[in-house]
Protein backbone atom coordinates (compact mmCIF):
# COMPACT_ATOMS: atom_id res chain seq x y z
CA UNK A 1 0.00 0.00 0.00
CA UNK A 2 1.30 3.31 -0.93
CA UNK A 3 1.52 5.65 2.31
CA UNK A 4 2.74 8.84 0.42
CA UNK A 5 5.10 10.06 -2.39
CA UNK A 6 7.72 7.35 -3.29
CA UNK A 7 9.77 6.40 -6.36
CA UNK A 8 7.66 3.01 -7.35
CA UNK A 9 6.14 4.07 -10.29
CA UNK A 10 3.59 0.78 -10.16
CA UNK A 11 1.81 2.33 -7.32
CA UNK A 12 1.70 5.56 -9.19
CA UNK A 13 0.06 3.83 -12.24
CA UNK A 14 -2.63 2.00 -10.08
CA UNK A 15 -2.89 5.34 -7.76
CA UNK A 16 -3.47 6.81 -10.74
CA UNK A 17 -6.04 4.45 -12.18
CA UNK A 18 -8.43 4.77 -9.24
CA UNK A 19 -8.43 8.80 -9.58
CA UNK A 20 -9.64 8.13 -13.12
CA UNK A 21 -12.10 5.25 -11.83
CA UNK A 22 -12.92 7.42 -8.56
CA UNK A 23 -13.50 10.52 -10.62
CA UNK A 24 -16.10 8.69 -12.80
CA UNK A 25 -18.17 7.99 -9.37
CA UNK A 26 -17.47 4.28 -8.65
CA UNK A 27 -17.62 3.88 -4.89
CA UNK A 28 -15.40 0.87 -4.70
CA UNK A 29 -12.43 2.36 -6.27
CA UNK A 30 -13.01 5.74 -4.33
CA UNK A 31 -13.00 3.26 -0.87
CA UNK A 32 -9.65 1.58 -2.39
CA UNK A 33 -8.57 5.28 -2.62
CA UNK A 34 -9.55 5.98 0.33
CA UNK A 35 -7.63 3.13 2.19
CA UNK A 36 -4.53 4.48 0.65
CA UNK A 37 -4.49 7.83 1.31
CA UNK A 38 -6.01 7.52 5.13
CA UNK A 39 -2.48 6.75 6.46
CA UNK A 40 -0.54 9.37 4.31
CA UNK A 41 -2.99 12.11 4.72
CA UNK A 42 -2.74 11.06 8.84
CA UNK A 43 0.95 11.41 8.57
CA UNK A 44 0.85 15.17 7.89
CA UNK A 45 -1.90 15.85 10.33
CA UNK A 46 -0.65 14.66 13.22
CA UNK A 47 2.62 16.85 13.84
CA UNK A 48 0.20 20.13 12.52
CA UNK A 49 -2.80 19.11 14.52
CA UNK A 50 -1.62 16.79 17.53
CA UNK A 51 -4.22 17.55 19.57
CA UNK A 52 -7.30 17.07 17.47
CA UNK A 53 -5.47 14.63 14.61
CA UNK A 54 -8.92 12.86 14.33
CA UNK A 55 -10.77 15.89 12.87
CA UNK A 56 -8.00 17.27 10.96
CA UNK A 57 -7.83 13.65 8.97
CA UNK A 58 -11.57 13.24 8.51
CA UNK A 59 -12.15 17.26 7.33
CA UNK A 60 -8.96 16.70 4.91
CA UNK A 61 -10.30 13.39 3.51
CA UNK A 62 -14.01 14.88 3.28
CA UNK A 63 -12.14 18.17 0.85
CA UNK A 64 -10.00 15.76 -0.93
CA UNK A 65 -12.89 13.76 -2.29
CA UNK A 66 -15.29 16.44 -2.32
CA UNK A 67 -13.02 17.66 -4.53
CA UNK A 68 -11.41 14.77 -6.47
CA UNK A 69 -13.87 15.15 -9.81
CA UNK A 70 -12.36 18.24 -10.36
CA UNK A 71 -8.50 16.98 -10.17
CA UNK A 72 -6.82 17.25 -13.84
CA UNK A 73 -3.93 15.30 -13.60
CA UNK A 74 -4.80 11.84 -11.57
CA UNK A 75 -0.59 11.47 -11.55
CA UNK A 76 -0.63 14.57 -9.18
CA UNK A 77 -2.53 13.23 -6.75
CA UNK A 78 -0.18 12.69 -3.61
CA UNK A 79 0.69 16.19 -4.33
CA UNK A 80 -2.72 17.87 -4.43
CA UNK A 81 -3.31 15.29 -1.57
CA UNK A 82 -0.51 17.19 0.66
CA UNK A 83 -1.93 20.94 -0.65
CA UNK A 84 -5.58 20.23 0.98
CA UNK A 85 -4.58 18.02 3.73
CA UNK A 86 -2.01 20.50 4.89
CA UNK A 87 -4.33 23.64 4.62
CA UNK A 88 -7.51 21.69 6.59
CA UNK A 89 -5.08 20.61 9.08
CA UNK A 90 -3.94 24.06 9.67
CA UNK A 91 -7.77 25.26 9.60
CA UNK A 92 -8.25 22.67 12.10
CA UNK A 93 -5.30 23.06 14.50
CA UNK A 94 -6.69 27.10 14.47
CA UNK A 95 -9.42 26.08 15.77
CA UNK A 96 -8.54 24.89 19.44
CA UNK A 97 -5.32 26.57 20.12
CA UNK A 98 -3.60 25.79 23.37
CA UNK A 99 0.24 26.40 22.64
CA UNK A 100 2.18 26.14 26.19
CA UNK A 101 5.80 27.89 25.29
CA UNK A 102 8.66 24.78 24.74
CA UNK A 103 10.95 24.61 27.85
CA UNK A 104 14.58 24.76 27.19
CA UNK A 105 15.46 21.72 28.80
CA UNK A 106 12.97 19.24 26.93
CA UNK A 107 14.55 20.81 23.65
CA UNK A 108 17.99 19.93 24.65
CA UNK A 109 16.86 16.25 25.51
CA UNK A 110 15.72 15.67 21.86
CA UNK A 111 18.29 13.71 19.75
CA UNK A 112 16.60 14.10 16.68
CA UNK A 113 13.05 14.27 14.97
CA UNK A 114 12.91 10.94 13.14
CA UNK A 115 12.33 7.83 14.76
CA UNK A 116 14.16 4.43 12.64
CA UNK A 117 11.49 4.63 9.96
CA UNK A 118 11.80 8.22 9.16
CA UNK A 119 8.20 8.99 8.44
CA UNK A 120 6.45 8.93 11.96
CA UNK A 121 7.66 11.13 15.37
CA UNK A 122 8.64 9.90 18.34
CA UNK A 123 5.95 11.00 20.79
CA UNK A 124 8.53 13.38 22.50
CA UNK A 125 8.96 15.04 19.57
CA UNK A 126 5.29 15.16 18.98
CA UNK A 127 5.11 16.55 22.40
CA UNK A 128 7.55 19.18 22.05
CA UNK A 129 6.08 19.69 18.09
CA UNK A 130 2.70 19.90 19.44
CA UNK A 131 3.57 23.52 21.78
CA UNK A 132 5.19 25.52 18.41
CA UNK A 133 3.00 28.09 16.77
CA UNK A 134 0.82 25.78 14.35
CA UNK A 135 2.69 27.95 11.13
CA UNK A 136 5.72 26.65 12.64
CA UNK A 137 4.75 23.00 12.25
CA UNK A 138 2.95 22.87 9.02
CA UNK A 139 6.45 24.89 7.33
CA UNK A 140 8.62 22.26 9.31
CA UNK A 141 6.48 19.52 8.24
CA UNK A 142 6.55 20.60 4.88
CA UNK A 143 10.18 21.04 4.71
CA UNK A 144 11.64 18.71 6.83
CA UNK A 145 9.18 15.95 6.36
CA UNK A 146 8.07 16.02 3.24
CA UNK A 147 11.28 17.52 1.31
CA UNK A 148 9.49 20.51 -0.58
CA UNK A 149 11.54 23.21 -1.26
CA UNK A 150 10.39 27.18 0.06
CA UNK A 151 8.94 27.61 -3.15
CA UNK A 152 6.50 24.61 -3.24
CA UNK A 153 6.04 24.80 1.09
CA UNK A 154 5.39 28.65 0.24
CA UNK A 155 2.99 27.46 -2.63
CA UNK A 156 0.91 25.24 -0.34
CA UNK A 157 0.43 27.16 2.61
CA UNK A 158 -0.33 30.15 0.68
CA UNK A 159 2.26 32.72 1.71
CA UNK A 160 5.32 34.31 0.46
CA UNK A 161 8.81 32.30 0.65
CA UNK A 162 10.30 34.80 2.28
CA UNK A 163 7.86 33.67 5.16
CA UNK A 164 8.92 29.98 4.90
CA UNK A 165 12.41 30.68 5.19
CA UNK A 166 11.50 32.80 8.22
CA UNK A 167 9.00 31.02 9.67
CA UNK A 168 11.54 27.72 9.13
CA UNK A 169 14.69 29.63 10.89
CA UNK A 170 12.87 30.30 13.87
CA UNK A 171 11.24 26.74 14.45
CA UNK A 172 14.68 25.21 13.65
CA UNK A 173 16.15 27.72 16.15
CA UNK A 174 13.31 26.50 18.27
CA UNK A 175 14.29 23.04 18.50
CA UNK A 176 18.18 23.19 18.19
CA UNK A 177 18.62 20.33 16.77
CA UNK A 178 18.39 18.65 13.35
CA UNK A 179 15.50 17.56 11.90
CA UNK A 180 17.22 14.99 9.25
CA UNK A 181 20.11 13.29 10.90
CA UNK B 1 -4.39 5.88 12.39
CA UNK B 2 -7.29 4.75 10.35
CA UNK B 3 -10.84 5.58 9.59
CA UNK B 4 -13.42 4.07 11.53
CA UNK B 5 -16.40 2.78 8.97
CA UNK B 6 -18.83 5.63 9.87
CA UNK B 7 -16.52 8.57 9.25
CA UNK B 8 -15.52 6.08 6.03
CA UNK B 9 -19.04 6.15 4.78
CA UNK B 10 -19.22 9.86 6.02
CA UNK B 11 -16.16 10.78 3.50
CA UNK B 12 -17.14 8.50 0.27
CA UNK B 13 -20.78 9.71 0.43
CA UNK B 14 -19.26 13.17 0.44
CA UNK B 15 -17.39 12.04 -2.49
CA UNK B 16 -20.26 10.75 -4.02
CA UNK B 17 -22.40 13.52 -3.90
CA UNK B 18 -24.96 11.15 -2.07
CA UNK B 19 -28.51 11.54 -2.42
CA UNK B 20 -29.40 9.72 0.46
CA UNK B 21 -26.95 9.91 4.09
CA UNK B 22 -28.17 9.64 7.28
CA UNK B 23 -26.27 8.28 10.60
CA UNK B 24 -27.73 8.37 13.29
CA UNK B 25 -26.76 6.20 17.23
CA UNK B 26 -29.39 3.92 17.76
CA UNK B 27 -29.79 2.47 21.83
CA UNK B 28 -29.23 -0.97 20.53
CA UNK B 29 -26.19 -3.50 20.55
CA UNK B 30 -23.65 -3.35 17.88
CA UNK B 31 -23.85 -7.16 16.90
CA UNK B 32 -27.63 -6.86 17.37
CA UNK B 33 -27.78 -3.69 14.45
CA UNK B 34 -24.95 -5.08 12.59
CA UNK B 35 -26.90 -8.45 12.69
CA UNK B 36 -29.21 -7.25 10.54
CA UNK B 37 -27.03 -5.49 8.45
CA UNK B 38 -24.68 -8.10 7.19
CA UNK B 39 -28.11 -10.16 6.63
CA UNK B 40 -28.05 -8.97 3.29
CA UNK B 41 -30.51 -11.59 1.69
CA UNK B 42 -32.50 -11.85 4.45
CA UNK B 43 -32.81 -8.19 5.64
CA UNK B 44 -32.05 -5.98 2.62
CA UNK B 45 -35.49 -6.23 1.18
CA UNK B 46 -37.19 -5.24 4.46
CA UNK B 47 -34.85 -1.84 3.64
CA UNK B 48 -35.13 -0.69 0.69
CA UNK B 49 -38.12 -0.15 -1.00
CA UNK B 50 -39.59 -1.62 -3.85
CA UNK B 51 -36.01 -4.46 -3.68
CA UNK B 52 -38.12 -7.76 -3.89
CA UNK B 53 -35.03 -10.14 -3.80
CA UNK B 54 -31.40 -9.59 -2.88
CA UNK B 55 -29.44 -12.82 -4.05
CA UNK B 56 -26.69 -13.12 -2.85
CA UNK B 57 -24.61 -16.20 -2.83
CA UNK B 58 -23.23 -18.17 0.29
CA UNK B 59 -20.18 -18.05 1.83
CA UNK B 60 -18.15 -15.78 4.27
CA UNK B 61 -16.05 -13.90 1.86
CA UNK B 62 -15.73 -10.37 1.42
CA UNK B 63 -16.37 -9.42 -1.96
CA UNK B 64 -19.63 -11.23 -3.62
CA UNK B 65 -21.75 -10.41 -6.90
CA UNK B 66 -24.62 -10.12 -5.81
CA UNK B 67 -28.70 -9.44 -7.75
CA UNK B 68 -30.89 -7.32 -6.83
CA UNK B 69 -34.37 -8.06 -8.03
CA UNK B 70 -36.95 -5.26 -8.70
CA UNK B 71 -40.71 -4.96 -8.56
CA UNK B 72 -41.03 -5.99 -12.20
CA UNK B 73 -38.81 -8.97 -12.08
CA UNK B 74 -36.27 -6.55 -13.05
CA UNK B 75 -31.94 -7.41 -12.45
CA UNK B 76 -29.68 -5.68 -11.35
CA UNK B 77 -26.22 -6.97 -10.54
CA UNK B 78 -23.98 -5.80 -7.41
CA UNK B 79 -20.31 -5.99 -6.50
CA UNK B 80 -20.72 -6.30 -2.89
CA UNK B 81 -18.36 -5.62 -0.11
CA UNK B 82 -18.39 -7.17 3.20
CA UNK B 83 -16.51 -6.59 6.51
CA UNK B 84 -17.45 -6.02 10.33
CA UNK B 85 -19.18 -2.47 10.62
CA UNK B 86 -18.97 -2.10 6.80
CA UNK B 87 -20.46 -3.08 3.76
CA UNK B 88 -20.78 -1.42 0.08
CA UNK B 89 -22.46 -2.27 -2.44
CA UNK B 90 -22.32 -0.99 -6.17
CA UNK B 91 -24.31 -1.59 -9.69
CA UNK B 92 -23.64 -0.16 -13.06
CA UNK B 93 -26.75 2.47 -12.10
CA UNK B 94 -25.99 2.79 -7.91
CA UNK B 95 -24.11 2.41 -4.91
CA UNK B 96 -25.71 1.44 -1.65
CA UNK B 97 -23.25 1.62 1.95
CA UNK B 98 -23.71 1.23 5.73
CA UNK B 99 -21.19 1.29 8.18
CA UNK B 100 -21.39 0.96 12.16
CA UNK B 101 -19.71 1.21 14.97
CA UNK B 102 -19.94 0.80 19.28
CA UNK B 103 -20.56 3.96 20.79
CA UNK B 104 -21.05 3.17 24.54
CA UNK B 105 -23.19 0.82 25.18
CA UNK B 106 -25.56 1.63 21.51
CA UNK B 107 -24.03 1.98 17.85
CA UNK B 108 -23.83 4.51 15.86
CA UNK B 109 -25.21 3.48 12.30
CA UNK B 110 -24.63 4.88 8.97
CA UNK B 111 -26.45 4.80 5.43
CA UNK B 112 -25.60 5.72 1.94
CA UNK B 113 -27.19 5.83 -1.71
CA UNK B 114 -26.30 7.24 -4.95
CA UNK B 115 -26.56 6.93 -8.26
CA UNK B 116 -23.63 6.93 -10.59
CA UNK B 117 -24.74 7.97 -13.98
CA UNK B 118 -23.14 10.98 -14.50
CA UNK B 119 -26.63 12.33 -15.87
CA UNK B 120 -28.16 11.68 -12.83
CA UNK B 121 -25.94 14.28 -10.50
CA UNK B 122 -27.95 17.30 -10.78
CA UNK B 123 -30.94 15.36 -9.75
CA UNK B 124 -29.22 13.45 -6.41
CA UNK B 125 -28.08 17.20 -5.42
CA UNK B 126 -31.95 18.09 -5.54
CA UNK B 127 -32.91 14.83 -3.98
CA UNK B 128 -30.97 15.16 -1.31
CA UNK B 129 -31.95 17.76 0.83
CA UNK B 130 -35.85 17.34 -0.11
CA UNK B 131 -36.08 13.33 0.45
CA UNK B 132 -32.75 12.17 1.10
CA UNK B 133 -32.53 12.94 4.32
CA UNK B 134 -36.26 11.60 4.65
CA UNK B 135 -35.55 8.58 3.39
CA UNK B 136 -32.02 7.88 5.70
CA UNK B 137 -33.87 8.26 8.61
CA UNK B 138 -36.71 6.38 7.45
CA UNK B 139 -33.82 3.18 6.58
CA UNK B 140 -32.33 3.87 9.95
CA UNK B 141 -35.62 3.14 11.81
CA UNK B 142 -36.21 0.12 9.84
CA UNK B 143 -33.21 -1.02 10.76
CA UNK B 144 -33.50 -0.35 14.36
CA UNK B 145 -36.91 -2.51 14.28
CA UNK B 146 -35.68 -5.13 12.78
CA UNK B 147 -32.58 -5.45 15.01
CA UNK B 148 -35.27 -5.50 17.91
CA UNK B 149 -37.13 -8.67 16.53
CA UNK B 150 -33.91 -10.83 16.49
CA UNK B 151 -33.53 -13.55 18.55
CA UNK B 152 -31.87 -12.06 22.03
CA UNK B 153 -33.34 -8.57 21.64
Amino acid sequence: MADGPGGDSTLWETTAALVRAAQQGDALAMDELLTQVTPYVTRLCRPIAPSDTADAVQESLMAVFKALRGLRDPGAFYGWVRTVTVREAVRVARRTVVERPVEPDELARLGGLRTDGGTELSAEVRDVLSRLPVQYRAVLVLRELEGLDERSAAQVLGVAPGTVKSRLHRARSLFRTSWSQ
Amino acid sequence: MSTDPVTRLRVLAAGLGAGLYAEERLALPYEQVWAVAADLAGELPHLVPLLREFRVPPGDSDRKEAVAVGPLRTRDAFEVRLAPGWCLMQSGLIVGGMAAVREGDGTRFAVLGATRPSALRPVQRLYAPLLGRRRGRAFLRTVEQRARLRPGA
